[in-house]
């Protein structure tokens, strides 16, 4: 018996050798893919996992000053999840189902905080509300604390509102037009229907995206640490313990205690999203009915609303462009080039935002697409470990990829801190999983039967990817650059722990300048990041037309 | 009276006029279909009658009242669509159920209501299902249930059976029109697919360019088609371009091209034209019988250049002249299928002359 299972076991691995022959570099691009997420994602994630001791987890659940952290962190998430995820809601069935007149410029102005660096609306929301804020300050004349809950609240209302309304409007755009024409025929009002057909076929979109916004609210990290004051929440309190402790214990504890909520969410969504919204049920298309047409008094309504919030989303480019060219904001209103004076002094760390994120976002889109054509198009063992795994930090809070990147290559066998070289891996895992969707999404356009023709004429993986899928996710990969291109710009949590003053970046010397109340400056230096974004963002939107697709323009 | 009327009936979008000015006069309890190729106008024509999309201009009466200014809800019609438009998120009870719901019928009732749909179509097995638990043609016996179970004076249906298999078709098109003839309802039905059109109907309109070309009974449409788009559209045809030579005792001789003449009949038709007029000779493809013997009996030579068995058919391309017709013939297990030169005789009454 027992022999006879060894010889099972035996021709097993055989069987196995025998694969790996007949087609080693179907095997190559899945072993090298499963050893940079082992190192970069699941290693470092292992060694944070392992750092804090009980010590560290005791005080963390017994001491009052973390209890009111937490419970602030709670607090905040629910708050403006709830208002952002209501937002997004409103602002997609106002464009999407609604088409409120200047849809179109709507959906632009949407997309704008998405393509910022994050704590653009803080320092904006400072520089109308704090105070010396133009609003509260010189022209009412109120002394006002605007720091805080209902600060951080309404920032991140107005930030992560798009990636809500971005979900839930994918939601709409697939839900049939004909079930409500089909629901009025029967009798239904409007009123009947929205309750009805509309509101039951969104819910997994509005549910899929609320859970996106509080993984978003609960890593944020910009915010607070911009506005928060003494409301102090988990992500930024794991930094306090590194910059001002050097506490790298404390800090781990902290922030695998906000990834708990985080990677249950990120669980639930993923599952969500696999059981599946009911946007492919019906059969083809009945044709160009359009959607039924809304009353005109909700029309007028739903117009107003997202103009309040394209006009506070504009308020706050209004407020950077004037505060940069503002001498002294709050006292001396004149205005002057003493800021871009001082922003270009800091030439080096817009230099190094820029090129980061330009190697970032090249090796991001060709891991993506390489990585969604390995694992989506062969059937092996553990595919669906390594989806998972590639997936993974999108609910990672960058504080937490941060100091475990810290913990894990500060030491042997790989010691990486203080590199450049760590700085644009921790941005290319970052933006990964949306790189890795994206692809995977172009992907599924292509019909398997087209790499199987290349395979059958003698082509391996290697030259099917480069000859085949490259040129056919040209789109996607372009996509993918950018968005990572962008993403890198303007990231913030991770990086903050790990650049030295040779590989400083423009969003941690904003920081920096915020901390220390030079808002003409920041704001400055901000005008200069979005600047070089949209010009980007323009000459690929030129030269690329309508193939690239990011977000909605 | 006319159950539904529509008079001079248009709908333009922008510049494009789907539908210019249609009339048509549809009878209480008859089985009506709308033909044609994508774009005649026959769907949008369709969503007028329920009520999505306002007419231009024109009146549409149901049992003598005017339905412009009636919105869809409140229309004493129901409509089948296309992509059946089941909800996704009920169940199939929920779906036919959804109706008398919003019509606020006495809850009591509508299970029976409801149960009785259901029962019309055979799908009275399944009410807790949700649609994509049900193959296509369930689905399609859903959607019909969910329309009738509110017993609308007019059931109008959009290219139902579109997205079901080639058998299924058949089967659910006999069904349907079965169920129709029972329940006695009116139905107006879109469709691109004459055989289907010529099975189900008891009226059909053919439609092109936003106008009605032709409204008859399916016989009439398919053996005194009106003009050539007609004669093409339904079935198959050969047409071929004549001259009018001589006409006596109600037949022509009809001379083609190549110089031989075919004799047809005119019947009513022969005030219609003269002598020298020019016109178009349709013939239906098993309207010509392919022979051999040398007959004189309105048989012109031609010659067999392609033929295909499709097992009870036959079906050959002869040439004549410069035309290739198109010949289906029942096939004779006994003999082979002949070759080469051949006559094509052709019954003077199976001839339909149309003007030029």
């Amino acid at each position: 018996m027992g022999n006879f299972l060894r010889q099972e076991n035996h021709s097993r691995l055989r069987q196995w050798a025998h694969a790996v022959w007949k087609d080693p570099q179907k095997y190559l691009s899945i072993f090298s893919i499963s050893g940079l997420l082992v190192l970069f994602v699941i290693y470092p994630m292992i060694r944070v996992l392992l750092e804090p001791t009980t010590v560290e987890w005791a005080n963390l659940f017994s001491q009052s000053r973390w209890i009111q952290v937490s419970k602030n962190t709670l607090q905040m998430t629910l708050l403006s999840t709830t208002t952002a995820t209501l937002f997004g809601f409103i602002y997609a069935y106002a464009i999407e189902r609604a088409q409120i007149p200047g849809s179109k410029f709507f959906s632009v102005v949407a997309i704008l905080p998405l393509l910022s660096p994050p704590f653009l609306g803080s320092i904006a929301v400072i520089m109308l509300l704090g105070r010396q804020g133009l609003i509260t300050n010189t022209l009412l004349g109120l002394d006002v604390r605007i720091y805080g809950l209902y600060g951080l609240w309404l920032v991140q209302t107005m930030g992560f509102f798009p990636m809500a309304y971005l979900t839930i409007r994918g939601v709409l755009k697939g839900i049939n037009p004909n079930l409500e024409h089909a629901a009025r025929d029967l009798g239904g009002s409007r009123l009947h229907i929205f309750r009805t057909i509309v509101v039951p076929l969104a819910m997994p979109g509005i549910i899929s995206a609320a859970l996106l916004t509080a993984i978003y609210v609960i890593g944020d990290f910009a915010n607070p640490m911009v506005l928060g004051g003494r409301f102090r929440v988990l992500a930024t309190e794991a930094y306090m313990q590194v910059q001002g402790w050097y506490n790298l214990r404390m800090a781990a504890a902290i922030s695998i205690y906000l990834f708990a909520p985080t990677a249950v969410l990120f669980v639930l969504q993923r599952y969500l999203l696999r059981k599946g919204s009911y946007v492919t049920v019906s059969g083809k298309g009945g044709g160009s009915l359009g959607y039924i047409p809304v009353s005109r008094a909700v029309k007028a309504l739903l117009f107003f609303l997202c103009g309040v919030m394209a006009s506070a989303i504009i308020a706050i480019y209004a407020m950077i462009i004037y505060g940069a060219f503002t001498r002294v904001w709050g006292i001396d209103f004149s205005l002057s080039f003493a800021n871009f004076r001082f922003a270009i002094t800091q030439g080096r760390n817009i230099w190094n935002s820029v090129s980061f994120a330009a190697y970032a976002g090249l090796i991001t889109a060709f891991l993506g697409v390489f990585t969604a054509f390995t694992l989506q198009r062969r059937k092996f063992f553990g595919q669906g470990i390594l989806d998972f795994a590639v997936l993974l930090p999108a609910a990672i809070p960058g504080t937490l990829l941060g100091i475990s990147y810290i913990l894990a290559f500060n030491q042997p066998p790989l010691i990486l801190t203080g590199t450049l070289f760590i700085v644009i891996v921790s941005m290319v895992f970052r933006a990964m999983p949306m790189a890795y969707r994206t692809a995977t999404s172009g992907l599924s356009q292509i019909d398997p039967s087209l790499e199987e023709s290349a395979q059958d004429l003698g082509s391996g993986i290697f030259r099917t990817f480069r000859t085949i899928i490259l040129p056919l996710l040209g789109p996607a990969f372009m996509s993918a650059l950018i968005f990572a291109f962008l993403s890198s710009v303007n990231t913030l949590s991770a990086v903050v722990f790990l650049i030295t003053p040779d590989t400083n970046l423009a969003t941690i010397t904003i920081l920096n300048l915020i901390e220390h109340g030079e808002w003409g400056q920041a704001a400055a230096l901000s005008m200069i990041v979005l600047g070089i974004v949209f010009a980007v963002l323009g000459i690929f939107k030129a030269t690329l037309g309508r193939s690239l697709k990011l977000f909605d323009i | 009276m006319s159950h539904v009327i529509l008079k001079a009936l248009t709908k333009k979008f922008g510049d494009f006029t789907a539908v210019n000015a249609i009339d048509l006069e549809i009878p209480r309890g008859s089985f009506t279909t709308l033909l044609g190729p994508s774009g005649c106008g026959k769907t949008t024509t369709l969503r007028m009658i329920a009520g999505f999309i306002q007419p231009t201009s024109g009146e549409i009466l149901i049992s003598g009242k005017a339905q412009q200014n009636i919105p869809a809800d409140q229309r004493p019609t129901s409509i089948v669509f296309q992509d059946y438009a089941l909800f996704p998120h009920m169940t199939v009870f929920e779906n036919v159920a959804y109706g008398p719901r919003a019509h606020k019928v006495n809850k009591a009732d509508i299970p029976k209501r409801v149960a009785e749909a259901l029962r019309l179509v055979g799908m009275e097995e399944y009410p807790k299902r949700y649609p994509k638990e049900l193959s296509g043609g369930q689905q399609q016996r859903v959607a019909l249930a969910r329309s009738l179970v509110l017993k609308p004076e007019v059931l109008l249906m959009d290219e139902p059976l579109s997205n079901l298999d080639a058998k299924l078709r058949i089967s659910i098109r006999n069904e349907i029109k079965e169920l129709q003839s029972q329940l006695g309802i009116t139905t107006i039905y879109v469709t691109h697919d004459q055989e289907e059109a010529l099975a189900m109907s008891d009226e059909i309109a053919v439609m092109d360019q936003g106008v009605i070309k032709q409204l008859d009974d399916p016989q009439s449409i398919y053996y005194r088609p009106v003009d050539r788009f007609v004669a093409d559209f339904i079935g198959e045809a050969n047409l071929l371009d004549g001259r009018i030579v001589s006409i006596s005792n109600h037949h022509a001789e009809c001379q083609i091209e190549t110089g031989d003449s075919f004799r047809v009949h005119l019947g009513e038709q022969t005030t219609a034209f003269r002598t020298g007029d020019a016109v178009t000779l349709i013939l239906r493809p098993e309207a010509i019988t392919l022979t051999q013997a040398n007959v004189e009996n309105n048989t012109l030579p031609g010659e067999i250049i392609r033929s295909v068995f499709l097992g009870s058919t036959v079906r050959y391309w002869v040439k004549l002249g410069s035309e290739t017709l198109v010949v289906n013939q029942t096939k004779d297990p006994l003999t082979s299928i002949p070759k080469g030169k051949t006559g094509i005789q052709v019954h003077p009454q199976w001839i339909h002359v149309l003007p030029n």
